[in-house]
């Protein structure tokens, strides 16, 4: 091996190498992009594409909420706000406050496993965002609510398709921050004790549903 | 000592360079000044500790089901291997036994995850090189294995899969055969890749011969993973010091062979690592073939409240032995974590290998040896 | 120029009364003129680019911008303009200033001889292969003075590495143009453009085996002088940053911009007038087309096709191939190109001779056969990334327009 065959190897290699490599590049000009072009030039909405098992925004379906604070335990960095309180009437409890800091959230998932009844879920919502970071506190209680109590043999109340209850309570990117506040507790008598919530509470969106378990 | 050699350097008529913390190549937040006479570098010396979140330090605070997310950010490319470590230890702490159905799943995943970082850490060294394209057909492939994983785990980086005593999800319903389905286009692929970049010329004209690491440099520095076994030394925790289900598969342990230059050059690391990927596929289908039936968590009390001892648990990562040394204090949270990662030890030789290297060297250093910021930090 | 100027005055009574006004209002509009269409060009070839580099990439690239994303060099154009000019504190603010305008005016006198066909031409200047190596040149002295102004050490760095690149490359570029010069016996590209046919196997990059080289060579070392991949060391962005246009915003940067993509046009078109026939439309002779102003343009039109497939296949090298370190750069201009060149020259002057001593027919058959080695180069291609396509079990897609 003289160093000047070594000299043209040099040259054959650089010279085939780089013919192959242009070759793979061209290829490419005759094949389909894989880009997806999220938001707006996609053949079906993203969020409809994702698995579902998704882990995006979490949501509460509140009248399956047992008021336990599993979740807010099993949170490793505190994202979850769960209040109670003593009911007026002395019997049971109020579940006053029920916030889910998505800024803050890092979608383990630990909380939604912890959760006995299945109503804290990962949502396949996964755009949020606000101009104020405060807005991207959710509240899930409006006012003081009689949290569910689970019977042996009763199903859980069924709750809407995942990502409608969040949904409607993101505001818009732009909104002004407006501090919140607790609102009136509305005594409702909801069959067989399940716990209703406020009027203008998120759940009034799909108002039937709560009822289903009693039939 | 930092200014007495800046003084050294300004009188030897030296250019001290600072190339990061916010440079295109040094592969997150890691900063190194270089001193050198033009392009020819006296040395580099790695500053590192940017991106140092403390997550030793939270482990302390939290129970131990509860660090598995944090683990999670030790290795965003390879969050698999960090669930995996940390899962192990724990479980040797209490003494758990893991259902072989996680174990196999365990497999599964972090081979996918293997692939995944490794196209990265290949393609990345490619675009250090200059070459664009290469990174981003790698980043179309693990693209697709983040789809596979995000519809096991719901997540695409930050997994929270595998946790103490199992793994959180087993397979849904038609994954198995998606899964087949990727490895196959992957293979022709990955052909495709090695046409495209691996036997390129100028790529190896660049690498070769280029930041030679012996083998006893590369045992003393504590290098592991591909970086060791690029360097010719014989060493995969899968098959030396074998956990979960991985003496049930075969599969090659890929060495440095100084392809084509010298034993233990930037190349060579290169090579493991492409090597590596058609190992991981072997495996994956070893396991698929062979996933059993059974449970996919173990059984664990309500509470992990280990008894007072210590666990170390270690897997090879894609970027070598992760290991988690566990501390219990007897509570439910554990008295001490400690993570060896092995970016750390890994950026430490940069500052013996850069010796007399060009700028453009450096670059192919680094990227080599596949550091990820977060790792190095914790 | 001359020629045409010639004509006018036989036509147009203005040009015969005042010859020297006129004159100089024609090279004003011609300057006028060239300057506004190669600026039309750059523009979208930087939009080309970037569809070209993303399909090669499994991507899209740009495509929200008026049709297809047609006008986004405009829009990105536009941004420039309206951001802020930033000088560092501690630039040598002058040359800060003026680095822009060697690299700008380096490019953009090169069309002074790049001829689109018999009349349109700036000056056809006797010695034009000289002069164009002469006022690239410039360009070096731009980004040498834009690498030491900036005062900062990536700038440097990159200035330094271009200096060092620059002077290197033009050796082994001027040798391997004066491969095809000898044939051609002139260093007029008009001339050179004169003694080539309309058809390939007449152009002088199939002459002989010789200049069949030099056009690999002469390309590779254009590259190098124009800082594309995988010879854009001096802009090297993994390592260097940004290389010497590192702390350049706004208007300033837009120029550098402007004038590395408007060189592409340059190297296309160098290439096309010495190697590839340049505007000589097949089966037209000179004396037809240079009467007929529309065949003139179909000229023009020919060449402008040939420099935009070089554009694309200069594009298509740099998505295609890593970069090289500095000094293999320098090795492989001194140990690889510069002796090529020389060899290529030799060869060259002793085809002459052999030229002359054998009957035209060996000639045209080797001719010829360099020909079908060039189609066979570009079949071969096709037939390798066909290749590809069907390795990775992909049905090809032919729309262009994603
Ligand atoms: S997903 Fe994780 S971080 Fe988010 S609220 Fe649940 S436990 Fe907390
Ligand atoms: S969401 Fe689930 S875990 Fe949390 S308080 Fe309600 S019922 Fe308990």
């Amino acid at each position: 091996m003289g160093s000047v065959s070594t000299y043209f190897e040099n040259v054959k290699n650089a010279a085939v190498t780089i013919f192959e490599g242009m070759a793979v590049t061209l290829s490419w000009m005759f094949r389909r992009p894989i880009t997806i072009q999220y938001p707006d030039r996609t053949p079906e909405p993203v969020k409809d594409t994702l698995p579902d098992r998704f882990r995006g925004i979490l949501e509460v379906h509140i009248p399956a909420c047992t008021a336990c604070s599993a979740c807010a335990r099993a949170c490793p960095i505190d994202v979850i706000l769960v209040e109670t309180q003593k009911h007026p009437s002395g019997k049971g409890r109020l579940l006053m406050r029920f916030d889910i800091d998505i800024s803050k959230c890092m979608y383990c998932g630990l909380c939604t496993e912890a959760c006995p009844t299945g109503c804290l879920r990962h949502t396949p919502v996964f755009e949020a965002t606000g101009r104020d970071i405060h807005n991207l506190v959710v509240h899930f209680v409006d006012g003081p609510v009689v949290p569910y109590k689970h019977k042996k043999g009763r199903p859980v109340p069924a709750s809407p398709p995942p990502g409608d209850i969040v949904q409607a309570l993101l505001k818009p990117w732009d909104a002004e921050y407006v501090a919140w506040s607790p609102g009136e507790f509305v005594e409702r008598d909801a069959g067989g004790g399940d716990g209703e919530k406020g009027a203008a509470s998120p759940g009034k969106v799909e108002g039937g549903a709560t009822g289903s378990g009693s039939g | 000592m930092e200014n007495a050699l800046n003084k050294q350097a300004v009188s030897d008529d030296l250019m001290i360079l600072n190339m990061g913390p916010q440079h295109p190549s040094t592969h997150g937040v890691i900063r190194f000044v270089i001193t050198g006479d033009g392009e020819v570098m006296q040395r580099a010396v790695p500053h590192v500790g940017y991106l140092h979140r403390g997550i030793e330090k939270l482990a302390e605070g939290l129970p131990y089901p509860s660090f598995v997310p944090f683990t999670d950010r030790v290795d965003y490319l390879a969050a698999m291997f960090a669930n995996h470590g940390y899962a192990m230890a724990v479980e040797r702490l209490l003494g758990i036994e893991v259902p072989r159905r996680a174990e196999y799943l365990r497999v599964i995943v972090s081979e996918l995850n293997r692939i995944a970082s490794h196209l990265i850490g290949v393609g990345a060294m490619a675009m250090d090189i200059g070459a664009f394209t290469p990174f981003l057909h790698g980043i179309r492939e693990r693209e697709k294995l983040n789809d596979i994983i995000e519809e096991l785990c719901g997540a695409r980086l930050t997994y929270n899969y595998i946790r103490v005593g199992g793994v959180s999800f087993d397979f849904p319903q038609g994954l198995d055969a998606k899964i087949r389905a990727f490895l196959d286009t992957f293979e022709p692929l990955m052909e495709e890749f090695d046409r495209l970049i691996t036997v390129n010329e100028i790529l190896v004209k660049r690498c070769a011969n280029v930041a030679v690491i012996d083998a006893e440099t590369a045992k003393s520095y504590g290098l592991v993973g591909p970086n060791l076994r690029g360097s010719g030394v014989d060493w995969d925790l899968r098959r030396d010091l074998p956990y979960s289900a991985y003496p049930d598969f075969e599969f090659n342990v890929c060495l440095g062979r100084g392809f084509r230059g010298t034993l233990g050059d930037a190349y060579d690391r290169f090579i493991v690592r492409v090597q590596e990927m058609q190992e991981s596929v072997k495996i994956i289908r070893q396991a698929l073939d062979g996933l059993p039936e059974g449970e996919i968590k173990g059984k664990l009390p309500r509470k992990l409240k280990p008894a007072k001892g210590e666990a170390y648990g270690a897997v090879e990562s894609a970027r070598g032995e992760l290991g988690y040394h566990v501390i219990s204090d007897g509570t439910d949270k554990p008295y001490r974590v400690k993570i060896r990662a092995g970016s750390f030890n890994a950026t430490s030789i940069v500052e013996h290998a850069s010796r007399g290297l060009m700028i453009a060297d450096l670059v192919v250093l680094i990227a080599s040896l596949d550091v990820i910021a977060p790792e190095i930090d914790r | 120029m001359g020629d045409f100027f010639e004509y006018l005055k036989s036509q147009w009574s203005f040009a015969q009364e005042h010859p020297a006004l006129a004159f100089f209002l024609l090279v004003v509009g011609y300057g006028i003129v060239m300057i506004g269409f190669f600026s039309a060009f750059a523009g979208p070839v930087t939009w080309v680019e970037r569809r070209v580099a993303g399909r090669m990439q499994c991507r899209i690239g740009p495509n929200r911008v008026g049709p297809h994303g047609f006008l986004q060099w405009l829009a990105d154009g536009l941004k420039n303009f309206l951001k802020e000019d930033l000088i560092p504190n501690a630039a040598d603010k002058i040359l800060f200033r003026i680095a822009v305008y060697p690299v700008f005016a380096g490019v953009f006198l090169t069309f002074v001889v790049l001829p689109l066909g018999p009349w349109i031409v700036g000056a056809d200047l006797s010695v034009g292969v000289v002069y164009l190596l002469a006022v690239t040149a410039l360009v070096v002295t731009g980004i040498i003075m834009s690498g030491w102004a900036s005062n900062s050490k990536w700038s440097l760095l990159g200035g330094i590495r271009s200096a060092a690149q620059m002077v290197s490359y033009e050796v082994a570029a001027g040798m391997a143009l004066l491969t095809a010069i000898i044939p051609a016996g002139s260093l007029s590209f008009q001339d050179i453009i004169e003694h080539q046919g309309g058809w390939p196997w007449q152009w002088l990059v199939v002459y002989s085996p010789a200049t069949f080289l030099a056009f690999f060579v002469y390309f590779t070392a254009s590259l190098a002088e124009g800082n594309r991949t995988p010879f854009d060391l001096p802009e090297a962005e993994s390592e260097l940053v940004a290389g010497y246009n590192t702390e350049y915003s706004g208007m300033r940067f837009l120029f550098f911009a402007f004038a590395e993509w408007a060189n592409l046009y340059v190297i296309g078109a160098v290439i096309t007038a010495v190697f590839l026939g340049g505007w000589r439309i097949p089966g037209v002779d000179i004396a037809t087309q240079t009467n007929n102003i529309w065949l003139q343009f179909a000229g023009a039109a020919i060449f402008l096709t040939k420099a935009s497939v070089l554009v694309f296949v200069t594009i298509w090298l740099r998505w295609t191939l890593p970069r090289l370190r500095v000094d293999q750069l320098m090795l492989m201009c001194w140990k690889y190109f510069v002796p090529f060149g020389i060899g290529l020259v030799v060869l060259s002057l002793f085809w002459q001779v052999l030229a002359a001593a054998v009957p035209t027919w060996v000639t045209s058959a080797i001719s010829v056969l360099l020909t079908l080695a060039g189609a066979a180069l570009v079949a071969g291609m096709f037939w390798r990334a066909w290749y590809n396509i069907r390795a990775g079990k992909d049905a090809p897609v032919y729309t262009w327009l994603i």
